[in-house]
């Protein structure tokens, strides 16, 4: 699962990134608004954290820009200013959710793991696929009640091929979305990653479709 | 009315004064003036009877004193008609004076006493004397003494009875005292009315400073005369740099309460991953000082906002504007939000951003509790807007009511939020002049009234909040 963190204040921005990496997120930050706007436009998101007073463009804006051009990932407010004229202002703009500051880094992961489960359709916290079920709060994945030992690239790849049971994932898909935009992206190294996750899963969990991608599903 | 301070008797007395005082000199000027008209007239008649008297007077052969011919007014041929002529023979050496040897037949028997003041020849005097019936007469008197033959001097005498004089004048006054009396009426309903009609825009230029004050209106924007208007104009800016100033301060209220959070989450975040009494002092401080934060803030809002008159906004925007962030931000639980009676013609009488706030308050915490359902019910009561805000969550014992719309207090840790919202609510009803009720809800859980001013649409500045 792949976020955008957008908030000017440098050290803030950092803990976020830092905590959401930990949580298991492919994090980019972006400081001021004509940033996140383009990366929000180009890069395929699963969720956003925005802070609404920007630099150059202001968080709103950025939000109502994205929403016109049909970026449709969950966004969520991050912001000081609590008035309810303005997170009624938020919500209109589009936004998902609506966090003020100063906020328990606890809730602000809680709300993102139920914006990008309800995104995909998921209702509840805990996501199945036959013998595994990964708990999106802790973060912790299970084989039949055994705890799965994963790393954190392993448990992206896994995440989001439950997030998205049943249906085809593309190698670039998946790169795009467990990468964060300034780092290395080698499409072999998914291969490796799915690989070692077979390896891990019940046989014929992760299916390959040819020149398609990969699909996750329920053992027969 | 106090005379010394309202403008309108003032301005009344004065022209009342002055109208009550020229009328009066002009009635005084023109009864002199007519009075001594008529008397000029009176004494030019009484001469010319004089002369025609003396040119008809003869001395007969037997030096008899005859009339040539009668004289012309024929008021001097009817008794007692007012008008007289008498002739005295004067008394020569050591004769008597024989009065009256001759006499007009108006006299009839009579005849008229002359104080005996000797004039000299042909000296002409008046006299103030008693006629017949004791009427009073104005009388001229005249001596004449025939040359030729030479003879003993006779005294010519006409009298008029001074009713003759008196009566014109009495007629006159009659009517002069009508024409004064009606002028100044009308003199005195044309300075009523212009009085009126000239302290008309001030009566309207309180009316609308009631409104001011009332709320019903943010400026006086109606048309005056030249002489108000500029006062007018003056007051529109104070009252414009005086929303100005509220409005400045309370974005920098705003503006620092929103610089001090970025810093706070910064160490809340920080103090989260660590452990120790330090870390465990900065978590504690921060919540402590967000609390502070939030509740000055809104005091700080409703104290700038009470300062700001005129504004309305509608109730029905604003209560789904917040039910749709409500839905939002209640997504993880499944509780349906309604709103039970809520005419979309209610309108608060305040500013739109504050019931936002108030009524956000109110769901945020009914989002907090309820387990399944929150209700919004609004209906306008004699001036007021009742709005309650129902959940079906736990509820709050009547003992622990009040003590919760205190600062900062919390009826139940095991739900997140600052503790404040309730009292924030409270304080900014209060402010407005409304109130925050904490009752039993039908559903099982609270009910929040809330009591706020309503207001009429379109007696004010309306702004609707986002729709």
């Amino acid at each position: 699962m792949r976020l955008l963190v957008v908030e000017d204040e440098p050290t803030l921005c950092a803990q976020l990134c830092r905590s959401l990496e930990a949580a298991g997120y492919a994090v980019d930050a972006a400081g001021n608004g004509r940033d996140a706007e383009h990366l929000g436009r180009e890069e395929p998101f699963d969720a956003v954290v925005l802070d609404l007073g920007l630099p150059l463009v202001d968080g709103l804006t950025v939000l109502k820009r994205w929403r016109a051009a049909g970026r449709n990932m969950p966004v969520l407010i991050l912001t000081a200013r609590g008035d309810w004229h303005e997170r009624v202002a938020g919500i209109d703009a589009g936004a998902d959710d609506y966090l003020v500051k100063p906020f328990h880094m606890e809730e602000l992961q809680a709300r993102l793991r139920a914006l990008i489960r309800r995104a995909g359709g998921q209702a509840a916290n805990e996501l199945n696929c036959g013998p595994l079920t990964l708990d999106t709060r802790s973060a912790r994945a299970h084989v039949d009640g055994q705890p799965l030992v994963l790393t954190s690239h392993e448990f992206r790849v896994l995440a989001y091929l439950l997030h998205r049971r049943d249906q085809v994932v593309s190698r670039s898909e998946l790169s795009e979305h467990i990468y964060a935009h300034d780092s290395d992206r080698d499409s072999n190294t998914i291969e490796v990653f799915v690989g070692r996750l077979r390896k891990k899963l019940p046989a014929d969990m992760i299916e390959t479709v040819r020149g398609l991608g990969y699909r996750l599903r329920a053992p027969a | 009315m106090n005379g010394r301070t309202s403008l309108r008797l003032r301005l009344l007395l004065g022209t009342l004064v002055w109208i009550l005082g020229s009328i009066g000199l002009t009635g005084w000027l023109l009864n002199g003036l007519f009075s001594e008209h008529l008397g000029r007239q009176f004494h030019a008649e009484l001469q010319t009877h004089l002369d025609q008297l003396a040119a008809n007077l003869e001395i007969d052969a037997n030096g008899r004193t005859v009339l040539s011919r009668p004289l012309s007014d024929p008021r001097l041929a009817r008794p007692y008609s007012g008008l007289y002529w008498q002739v005295d023979r004067l008394g020569e050496a050591g004769q008597p004076a024989v009065p009256a040897v001759l006499r007009s037949r108006s006299l009839w028997d009579q005849a008229l006493a002359v104080p005996d003041d000797h004039p000299a020849d042909g000296e002409v005097h008046q006299h103030a004397v008693s006629g017949p019936n004791g009427t009073p007469l104005l009388m001229i008197e005249r001596l004449l003494r025939p040359l030729d033959p030479p003879g003993p001097a006779v005294r010519l005498i006409v009298a008029a009875d001074e009713a003759l004089l008196g009566e014109p004048l009495q007629r006159f006054r009659g009517m002069l005292l009508t024409a004064l009396g009606l002028l100044a009426a009308g003199l005195a309903g044309a300075a009523v009315v212009q009085v009126r009609s000239g302290l008309r825009p001030l009566n309207r230029l309180r009316e609308e400073l009631t409104q001011l004050r009332d709320g019903r209106r943010a400026t006086l924007d109606g048309r005056y005369p030249a002489e108000v208007q500029p006062v007018v104009d003056e007051l529109n800016t104070v009252l414009a740099r005086n929303a100005e100033f509220v409005e400045r301060a309370r974005s920098q209220a705003g503006n620092l309460a929103h610089a001090v959070k970025t810093p706070l989450s910064v160490m809340a975040n920080a103090a989260a991953g660590e452990s120790g009494p330090l870390a465990e002092l900065v978590g504690s401080q921060v919540v402590l000082a967000r609390q502070q934060i939030d509740h000055h803030l809104a005091r700080a809002r409703a104290a700038a906002a009470a300062q700001l008159s005129g504004r309305r906004c509608r109730l029905r925007p604003a209560v789904d504007g917040l039910l749709r962030v409500l839905q939002r931000l209640c997504a993880e639980r499944d509780v349906e939000l309604t709103v039970g009676q809520c005419p979309d013609d209610l309108v608060f009488r305040g500013e739109a951003q504050d019931l936002q706030e108030m009524l956000g308050n109110l769901l945020d915490n009914a989002g907090k509790w309820a387990s399944r359902r929150i209700v919004v019910d609004a209906e306008q009561t004699a001036g007021e807007l009742r709005i309650d805000v129902d959940d079906d969550g736990p509820g709050i014992a009547t003992g622990q009511r009040a003590e919760l719309l205190q600062r900062g207090r919390r009826g139940d840790e095991r739900v997140p939020g600052s503790g404040l919202g309730l009292a924030i609510v409270d304080d900014l009803a209060r402010l407005y002049g409304g109130r925050l009720e904490l009752l039993d809800a039908p559903l099982g859980g609270l009910r929040a009234r809330l009591w706020l001013p309503a207001g009429r649409d379109g007696d004010g500045t309306t702004d609707t909040p986002a729709p």
